[in-house]
């Protein structure tokens, strides 16, 4: 009786593999595997830099280490005071700049986090997060 | 001729327990039947709901994973691909009970994981949502996730004991 039910887990572990399989191909393009950011929402440093004028910058960190130091012209928006600087990024924010999103480095997910909610709750299109995050314009700012 | 004698003749007395003869007993034998049969569709429909919403933003659900910061990214990919599609085709072996224990323990195991995996994120002091049931799920308490996962391993506690009960004595006639 218990092999049965192993089998039986086992057959149906198997069949949930073949619509997996073809859903992972489905999404190949809107999920990166090495990187919980797809590639087409990324931006390097370089990238960003030659946006200029055409780019804003938004400061995903806590307002301690915004407030210690950011990348020049960059606006503070995090989760932690969302609804109270949401209205100021929107204030300076215009129609068809791009906006970069960075946190402290690689690893951090307020970047991610800020950049999925401008999509989704401010209906923005055109937002990126800085790859490498502040720890990356940091080494590349003199470059 | 060998003859067999009649004490050593096998006495249906199991049969006669599950046919039972007297009307009372019958409607409420399936009466009760059809309870636990309310209860499998119960499950099923809680899980198909679950996975269907899982299954078409994967992207969302790796998130949701990524955010108990327990497994590598990869990790949470994959997951976020494949364990949809468990649930799905477990809950279907629930309504058309095909392969119906090895989906029981398939859900009831994933529930008491993912049940795991919750209270050491609350642990840990995370914050996050738990992705079981897609966006509906976003603002749902702590105390409201655990009650929701533990009402439904209940659900599907019962209904294993009840299939390996069933099958126990079944096995032993």
């Amino acid at each position: 009786m218990k092999s049965s039910l192993v089998a039986q887990a086992v057959i149906l572990a198997a069949f949930a593999l073949l619509p997996a399989a073809g859903e992972a191909i489905y999404f190949r393009d809107k999920i990166s595997w090495r990187s919980a950011i797809a590639p087409s929402e990324m931006v390097t440093v370089e990238q960003a830099r030659e946006w200029g004028n055409t780019a804003i910058w938004v400061d995903a960190r806590p307002d301690d280490d915004f407030a210690n130091d950011h990348v020049p012209g960059a606006i503070s928006l995090n989760e932690d005071r969302w609804n109270e600087l949401l209205p100021q990024f929107l204030a300076a924010w215009t129609p068809g700049k791009k906006t970069v999103v960075y946190c402290s480095s690689l690893s951090c997910n307020a970047s991610r986090e800020v950049a999925h909610r401008l999509r989704k709750d401010a209906q923005l299109s055109d937002v990126f997060v800085l790859e490498g995050g502040w720890e990356a314009w940091l080494k590349k700012k003199n470059r | 001729m060998k003859e067999t004698s009649n004490a050593q003749r096998p006495t249906p007395n199991v049969e006669r327990s599950e046919h039972p003869t007297s009307g009372v007993e019958r409607s409420a034998l399936n009466v009760g039947r059809f309870l636990w049969r309310i209860l499998d569709f119960v499950v099923a429909g809680i899980f198909i709901y679950a996975g269907v919403l899982k299954a078409i933003d994967p992207v969302q659900f790796a998130s949701d994973i990524d955010n108990y910061k327990l497994l590598p990214w990869p990790v949470s990919v994959a997951i976020a691909f494949y364990l949809p599609w468990l649930e799905i085709f477990c809950a279907l072996g629930l309504v058309f009970r095909f392969l119906y224990r090895g989906a029981l323990s398939i859900l009831s195991a994933s529930i008491v994981v993912f049940t795991l995996a919750t209270i050491a994120a609350k642990a840990r002091g995370l914050d996050i949502t738990c992705g079981c049931f897609g966006h509906a799920s976003q603002h749902w308490s702590f105390p409201a996730h655990l009650a929701t996962n533990l009402a439904i391993l209940a659900g599907l506690l019962a209904l294993l004991f009840k299939t390996t009960s069933r099958n126990r004595v079944q096995n032993s006639v």
